[in-house]
């Protein structure tokens, strides 16, 4: 068990930037996850944490030990990979003792080891086959157990879930939040999925272009996002990023509605932001502004409209029961505790 | 027509371009299978049916002749070759296949071209160096030369097969405690291993009938089964049936490996060769 620190952390193919000068500091026993897009550096920081890329920069600490100069063996992390990266000639039971037998663990202590590996993956069963022989789900199990086999400093793992169907998906996602509660290993974990991010992090860091957005708890980084990219990047449907202006203490959007007080001064440009869950649905006549459904959606758990904004759309959330059509004219209100202001040049928050 | 009936007619044509090709390919092979048991008399006689005899197979083992040794040369030669070849090549094809080099695609290329060079061409200045430094003649020699004609053709071929290991296994061998020996020994040898085997096999089937070479570098001692043949060309003319026989001989092996790697064969060329 051991913290990780990344000091000033670069990563350049020629002229590309990978991962630009960040630093970041994992706590010992701390979830962390690397959230974003493809191509934002979540994986490639952590291939530099694991020793597969060198890094062109920076330093990279495990526990008290600077590791830029280890190779991966020596830097006693483990590792789960998006495709597994089982070893096919092998048996289950020789995938997850691969490990340990490679580290000379004594011979005798190898059976137990896996078996109680296997037991907590719950592959007991399938220890004899070869990997081709099982399924996408329990094929990353095998890849978990391998990795909790040799209760290593540091768990690594790179996208772990996204080849799994979306059912599996969400059962060994709880699996892993289990597993991960129970064994206490600092962990680093980069998903493009935000949902994964929200539900297994301690906290999150949101990457994009190399740069770490923001760093923080799943709940800073939904109710308080820093800036544009988080807010757009978090939260399923997407937040509403409505183009405007603040005049005199409203927010009137660039089609000349006055839509809603804002205590802030007036700037010519802004951006207003609001989750589809902070917009009520009215009767028209009875929000703050009326519109016309673009699209209605339901989805079985809540309702989802589509409304037309003047040039712009923006997603509501309605309660499960509301039945409305296309084209029929509701009225919306938004909740002004929970909206968020940008600056659509710097892509800052502006704070209200 | 109706569709049905065409339907048929081109699997009536496609049957009978099938068998042509059959027969172009498979009647010289035939005529020499039927020679090797025909007498000298029935040879020239393209009689399907007659008594057959072994006495030719027991001629070309004799004075003067003596098969044996050719035979015993080429297996030498040629397996040799492939010892040698297969472990050197497989570690050229992963570092080109896994490590980034300056230059590395230019190398490539320059090793796949020494194969465009005529063995014509190249051969005056192998005499020559081989007689000044004593290796006309000898096995040695000759394993020498298969090695510079088999390698190129093996190091892209396993390049082919290690390219086809996925990454993501040899990094987590990496982080699960391996060195870079350890991960060749334990991931990509296992894994590469059909491939291993059939490039084996075709070095083999390469030097096993490697002629032009063996023709201008050997006269007695280190003769090969190929240059072997030559022989039966006498005073007397040519003697087919005991020709045959020795052809067989040189045959019989490139047969069974052909059945050996026949699974690997469309992998092998499209893996390795093609790509």
């Amino acid at each position: 068990m051991a913290e990780i620190k990344l000091n000033n952390l670069t990563k350049r193919w020629g002229d590309f930037v990978g991962v630009d000068d960040q630093s970041l500091h994992i706590k010992d026993r701390e979830f962390l996850v690397l959230l974003g897009p493809s191509g934002c550096g979540k994986t490639t920081t952590m291939r530099m944490i694991a020793g597969l890329e060198d890094p062109t920069a920076g330093e990279i600490w495990i526990g008290d030990r600077m590791v830029n100069d280890d190779l991966p063996k020596d830097r006693d992390v483990a590792m789960v990979f998006q495709n597994y990266g089982l070893y096919p000639h092998m048996t289950i039971f020789e995938n997850i003792a691969y490990p340990l037998r490679v580290r000379g663990v004594d011979k005798s202590e190898v059976k137990p080891r896996v078996e109680k590996a296997a037991e907590q993956v719950e592959l007991t069963q399938f220890l004899d086959r070869k990997p081709k022989a099982l399924s996408g789900g329990q094929r990353q199990r095998v890849a978990l157990a391998r990795a909790i086999v040799r209760t290593p400093k540091v768990f690594l793992m790179d996208e772990p879930l996204s080849n799994l169907d979306a059912k599996l998906r969400v059962t060994m996602r709880a699996e892993l939040k289990h597993l991960s509660r129970e064994l206490q290993i600092t962990t680093v974990y980069v998903t493009h999925d935000q949902i994964e991010a929200m539900t297994l992090a301690d906290r999150v860091a949101v990457m994009k272009h190399g740069v770490i957005q923001q760093l923080g708890t799943p709940d800073e980084i939904y109710n308080d996002p820093a800036n544009l990219f988080v807010a757009g990047f978090i939260g399923s449907p997407a937040m509403n990023l409505i183009n405007g202006s603040v005049r005199n203490g409203m927010f009137v959007t660039t089609g000349g509605t006055q839509l809603v007080k804002l205590d802030a001064a007036d700037r010519a440009k802004a951006i207003l932001g609001v989750r589809a869950d902070d917009m009520q649905v009215h009767d028209a006549g009875q929000g703050d502004i009326d519109v016309t459904i673009y699209a209605f959606e339901n989805t079985g758990e809540s309702t989802l409209l589509t409304v037309q904004w003047g040039k712009q759309r923006v997603i509501a959330r309605g309660d499960r029961h509301l039945r409305k059509d296309q084209d029929e004219v509701v009225g919306i209100s938004l909740d002004p505790d929970h909206l968020y202001l940008f600056d659509p040049e710097t892509e800052d928050r502006i704070r209200i | 027509m109706t569709g049905r009936q065409r339907k048929q007619f081109w699997r009536a044509v496609h049957a009978a371009l099938i068998l042509v090709a059959m027969f172009v390919m498979l009647v010289p092979i035939v005529w020499i299978f039927l020679a090797a048991f025909k007498t000298h008399v029935d040879v020239y006689q393209l009689k399907l049916f007659f008594t057959p005899t072994l006495e030719n197979f027991g001629i070309v083992f004799d004075d003067p002749y003596r098969l044996g040794q050719k035979l015993f040369n080429s297996t030498i030669v040629a397996l040799v070759t492939v010892v040698i070849a297969i472990p050197i090549a497989t570690l050229a094809a992963y570092s080109f296949s896994r490590f980034s080099m300056r230059g590395e695609t230019m190398m490539l290329v320059i090793i796949l071209a020494t194969q465009f060079v005529p063995a014509v061409v190249i051969i005056l200045p192998f005499f020559v160096m081989f007689r000044d430094i004593g290796l006309l003649d000898t096995r040695v020699g000759l394993i020498l030369v298969n090695l510079a004609i088999v390698m190129p053709f093996a190091i892209w071929m396993i390049k082919g097969f290690i390219d086809g290991i996925p990454m993501d296994t040899e990094e987590a061998a990496m982080v699960d405690g391996s060195s870079r020996l350890q991960v060749i020994r334990n991931i990509v040898l296992p894994m590469a291993a059909p491939g291993l085997l059939t490039s084996g096999i075709f070095c083999f089937i390469i030097a096993w009938n490697e002629f032009l070479f063996a023709l201008i570098l050997t006269n007695k001692e280190a003769v090969t089964l190929p240059i072997g043949l030559a022989l039966f060309k006498g005073e007397e003319g040519d003697l087919w049936n005991l020709l045959s026989a020795a052809g067989i001989i040189i045959m019989a092996p490139m047969f069974v490996l052909a059945l050996m790697i026949r699974k690997y064969f469309v992998q092998g060329m499209t893996m390795g060769a093609v790509r």
